[in-house]
């Protein structure tokens, strides 16, 4: 690798322009104090120093100071700062892609109050403009762009799916009339999926189509936008994110559907709910909520009807760092599975304080650290172990995928569900 | 004045024209920007930030290290004290009576915290790894400073030394870490609209 002078100060510039209080802030304010250190699973996993957080900030720092502040352009060493060159590059790119999951966990808990998720995403998205994105993540990102959705499932596929699903559903219910819509305009819900679904475990569109037909919602899929996630959310690339977003921002004036639903993914809801109108620098005129949200709204309104003795096994839950720590879906989920398992124990921690499963920031996505991230898996391992349940419900796709991972790989024995499924599985059909 | 009281009110002046000049630049930049539907109530969260969240029994920065928490928590209550020391000393008001005494117990248990994290940057690998010449420059003015302020309640004598120190401090403090000393604030701040915003802080009973 061998950067040029352009591409170097395209990447420093992201650093001042546009002027940002917010990194200006978080750049300046680390002190060292290394208490973070316990807060992050691969230091946690590992105790290599390179995983402590504040690392992970003084990489991008160090640049700032080298190019923007009195002391690092005149007496470099004072701060270590850094010229932008290769061997930083590699360490960026090691360290900010390939060690950390955007997890937010030791922001939580600094000392001081540093943003470091928000500094290791602007590392990123500085070496995504120099074209530095692991190419194993990219390609997913360049999936959806070309495709609609990251794992190019082409549409014949998805309706295939869709109307075996509806069929099954059909059977289920036993009413001819159930159905699972696509394509149609005004409904009350747009409905998103997690491309996952489709090509996995098309069991959670059955259980999210089950818990619409009990409700009696008027709700549809769309079959040219229905991806939920946004994977350049996680390289940071600011211009693909947004041609992501626009799409279902778009979907939903087209649909004119009145509520966006967003299925059961972590860094979906937040690129969506919370980054997707600041990517459009615009406020959305409709309504954006997750499926968790909406599912404990059913049960508050007595849309729907759940018998949790259909559920004994004892359950405990996993917090998608995106939607609870990140995203302030943190009791919901919690109400849900009091009215749909028998049992339900937390975690320790738990809620804002539980610790990413390790799949988080694009790592599933990224082969070349499936060592580090199954490493850190132990932290999560340990958790459920020590929680006594034998299943584990996590309202994230990513998340379950991982846990499923862990599961085998740590031999639990623990069943893996998502929040739809075990609510399925306690529905009360009249 | 003395010819050392100089030196130190122009680094002081240096000092407050560079902080003002970060400060300002914070003023102006605004309260952050955010085109999504607030779930929260970012002031409430700003509140908290300064508060609730500052809690040592909520941060595991703190409770998993209490010993070095408390350290760092005196050690910047002897900061603060030997700066508002410095007005009074540059006027030529000493403390006296039990305030006096009050005084010289927090400088030496702050100085001696002061040493104490010093030591464990150079002790700790994973600390050690972190540092930076600036991270030990920082401790060893401020700890020296507090020594001075402290040489100064039990020794008068120490004057022209003490404002000398006192100079340096105020030189280097825009320069590396030690203007954290204005960064604290503007971090916690963030953070509080952030999560405030987006309705995870103040938390929520369940």
């Amino acid at each position: 690798m061998s950067l040029t002078n352009d591409q170097r100060q395209k990447a420093l510039r992201m650093l001042v322009e546009p002027e940002d209080s917010r990194l200006m802030t978080h750049l300046n304010s680390c002190v060292h104090c290394g208490l973070c250190a316990e807060s992050c699973t691969y230091y946690l996993a590992t105790q290599d120093a390179r995983f402590v957080p504040a690392r992970k900030v003084e990489l991008v720092s160090a640049l700032y100071h080298r190019y923007y502040t009195f002391a690092g352009k005149h007496f470099p060493q004072l701060t270590k700062a850094r010229d932008l060159d290769d061997a930083t590059v590699n360490e960026m790119v090691d360290q900010l892609f390939g060690a950390c999951t955007l997890c937010g966990r030791c922001t939580m808990h600094c000392s001081i109050g540093v943003d470091i998720g928000y500094v290791v995403k602007k590392g990123r998205a500085m070496l995504a403009s120099m074209g530095q994105v692991p190419a194993t993540l990219q390609s997913t990102v360049n999936a959806a762009l070309k495709t609609g959705n990251n794992m190019a499932i082409p549409t014949e596929e998805l309706t295939d799916t869709l109307s075996w699903l509806e069929g099954e559903l059909k059977d289920e219910v036993n009413d001819p009339r159930a159905s699972i819509p696509i394509n149609q305009c005004g409904a009350n819900i747009l409905y998103t999926l997690n491309p996952r679904e489709p090509k996995f475990f098309p069991l959670s569109i059955s259980a999210m189509a089950k818990i619409f037909y009990a409700a009696k919602e008027r709700w549809t899929l769309s079959t040219s936008m229905y991806d939920v996630t946004n994977y350049a959310y996680f390289t940071c690339n600011r211009e693909e994110a947004t041609i992501i977003g626009r799409r279902l921002h778009d979907t939903m004036g087209e649909l004119q559907a009145k509520r966006c639903v967003l299925a059961e993914c972590g860094h979906g809801s937040r690129a969506f709910r919370w980054e997707a109108p600041n990517y459009l620098d615009k406020s959305f005129s409709f309504d954006v909520l997750t499926s968790v949200e909406l599912l404990a709204e059913y049960i508050r309104g007595d849309r729907i009807k759940l018998d949790r003795e259909k559920n004994q096994e004892i359950v405990t839950l996993h917090d998608p760092c995106n939607l609870v720590r990140e995203g302030g879906v943190i009791e919901e989920q919690r109400y849900v599975l009091k009215h749909a398992a028998s049992t339900f124990v937390e975690m320790t921690p738990h809620g804002v304080d539980n610790f990413c499963c390790g799949g988080g920031g694009g790592q599933l996505a990224m082969s070349e650290y499936n060592e580090r991230r199954i490493k850190t898996a132990e932290i999560k391992a340990d958790q459920i172990r020590k929680s006594g349940a034998s299943t584990v419900v996590s309202p994230c796709h990513n998340c379950v995928d991982q846990l499923i991972q862990i599961n085998n790989k740590f031999k639990l024995g623990v069943n893996i569900k998502t929040l739809a499924e075990i609510v399925a599985d306690a529905l009360v059909l009249e | 004045m003395n010819w050392y009281h100089y030196p130190a009110f122009i680094s002081f002046l240096i000092c407050m024209a560079s902080l003002t000049y970060h400060f300002s630049r914070f003023v102006r930049l605004g309260v952050p920007k955010d085109f999504s539907l607030r779930k929260g109530n970012p002031e409430r969260g700003i509140v908290y930030s300064f508060s609730g969240a500052m809690n040592p029994f909520k941060k595991e920065s703190a409770y998993l290290h209490l010993p070095t928490y408390a350290a760092g928590l005196l050690y910047h209550v002897g900061t603060f004290a030997s700066i508002a020391l410095f007005f009074l000393i540059f006027f030529d008001i000493t403390p006296e009576g039990w305030i006096r005494w009050v005084l010289i117990g927090l400088l030496t248990s702050s100085g001696l915290s002061g040493i104490g994290i010093f030591v464990k940057r150079i002790v700790v690998r994973t600390l050690r790894s972190l540092s930076n010449p600036d991270d030990f420059i920082s401790n060893l003015l401020v700890t020296t400073f507090q020594f001075f302020t402290l040489g100064l309640l039990v020794n008068n004598a120490s004057a022209p030394f003490y404002f000398l120190c006192a100079s340096f401090v105020f030189l280097y403090l825009p320069l590396g870490k030690l203007k954290h000393a204005l960064y604290f604030f503007a971090a916690r701040y963030h953070l509080g609209f952030f999560y405030g915003w987006r309705g995870i802080w103040p938390p929520v009973k369940s």
